[in-house]
């Protein structure tokens, strides 16, 4: 059976009637950027893997739910998943991982050529930039996550999250300044603490 | 041609113009303008490191996936849904069939008495009655009752099964006004006076007629 080359609504047909290599095809082609995106606006691994599924369960239980006059297949996955982290993050504003999360465990590390040290000191910034990532608000999250992570266009970016694209300008604009203002704070912690300690 | 940019400018698009993502004039002007203003150049050190660490957070989660037992709970979704469609789908073909079915015999028993009433117009279930008839006119079709069973003789063009609903009238009549029902009376019978019996149904159409026994017993309309 010839999946991989097929259109997402022509998929979404064939998995609608139950056809399971269908479905894989559509399942495989967008959960990855679906996971990321809520990962990356969550922080939460049980977050971004909840939201991920539930959007595919809408899709095998309410297949009828996606009109095709209203866009592509990816545009309302997206647009669902959308829905759901804006649900979780109103829902649990100030939920803070109990475990501290890097990147999935499914994530391929790169080959380690340098020192340990280098890679644990790495390891260490990339939890801070996403801690600072997490700390801003959500509407200029999305932006960041949307414009610098997935390195979106504006118009893209403004499709995805159903505004202006002056509204994403301005967004993002905001977002860098305050991403700017964390990560120097981060930055500068640990010299703070070790010119505290020598004094 | 080279645009100058000042620093309120260069807050609204100068990190976008250093990031690339404005015409190169605008980005030319940014940098420029970075060069000569200490504040706006902090600024540019400040996003370029900022950058930097986006980047490496962006890669660390690039091929991010979600894990393996999402699309095995998806599956079994999948299939748990499928199997109530596809019993559906067979109790679908199953009653449909029998529909077929029974839409077929149902076609062919009125086919068939389709083919009975057109090839015996008439019921002649007397055999008394139909010698009399013989004797009376050998063209004419005996129209007599069944005395025995009380049953009506069905009128042509009736249909051949009796309604619940039907009544019975008791009529006497000159023989000749059964012709009008589109029977056939013999012709020196036509003014005799005979008691009928006739079977109406519910929106008035005769049925079937019986003559009564006195009636009956000449033997002929």
């Amino acid at each position: 059976m010839k999946v991989p080359d097929e259109r997402d609504d022509v998929l979404l047909r064939r998995a609608a009637k139950g056809d399971e290599s269908a479905f894989l095809a559509l399942y495989r082609r967008h959960q990855g950027s679906l996971y990321r995106y809520a990962l990356r606006m969550t922080g939460s691994l049980w977050a971004a893997e909840e939201i991920v599924q539930e959007v595919f369960m809408t899709l095998i239980r309410q297949p009828k739910k996606y009109d095709s006059e209203r866009g592509e297949v990816g545009a309302f996955l997206f647009g669902v998943t959308r829905n759901r982290v804006m649900k979780h993050l109103e829902r649990a504003p100030r939920e803070v991982p109990l475990n501290p999360q890097t990147n999935s465990g499914t994530a391929h590390e790169p080959v380690d050529l340098l020192t340990p040290a280098f890679w644990a000191e790495r390891k260490e910034r990339i939890e801070q930039v996403r801690d600072a990532v997490l700390s801003l608000p959500a509407e200029f999250r999305e932006a960041v996550v949307l414009c610098e992570l997935e390195e979106l266009s504006y118009e893209e970016a403004a499709q995805k999250s159903g505004c202006p694209i002056g509204t994403i300008r301005s967004r993002l604009h905001r977002g860098r300044a305050l991403l700017m203002a964390r990560l120097e704070l981060l930055r500068d912690a640990p010299r703070r603490a070790s010119a505290g300690g020598t004094d | 041609m080279v645009l100058s940019m000042n620093c309120e400018e260069f807050e609204s698009i100068g990190l976008d113009a250093v990031s690339g993502k404005t015409t190169l004039s605008e980005r030319t002007a940014a940098l420029e303008h970075a060069e000569k203003c200490v504040k706006c150049a902090a600024l540019v050190d400040s996003w370029e490191s900022a950058r930097a660490e986006l980047v490496m957070f962006a890669e660390a989660t690039e091929t991010t996936q979600a894990p393996a037992r999402v699309q095995m709970r998806l599956l079994q979704e999948l299939r748990a849904q499928k199997r109530p469609h596809e019993l559906y789908r067979r109790t679908g073909m199953i009653a449909s069939w029998g529909l077929a079915a029974a839409a077929l015999i149902v076609v062919g028993i009125t086919w068939m008495n389709w083919r009975k009433g057109a090839e015996h117009p008439l019921v002649v279930k007397n055999s008394r009655a139909l010698t009399a008839s013989k004797s009376t006119s050998a063209e004419q079709a005996a129209l007599v009752t069944d005395e025995d069973s009380g049953s009506f003789t069905p009128l042509p063009g009736a249909l051949p099964i009796a309604n619940e609903d039907d009544s019975i009238y008791q009529v006497r009549m000159q023989r000749a006004s059964l012709s009008a029902l589109g029977l056939p009376v013999s012709g020196e019978s036509a003014a005799d006076w005979v008691n009928v019996d006739l079977l109406v149904s519910d929106d008035g159409t005769p049925q079937g007629v019986r003559l009564h026994q006195d009636a009956s017993d000449s033997g002929t309309l």
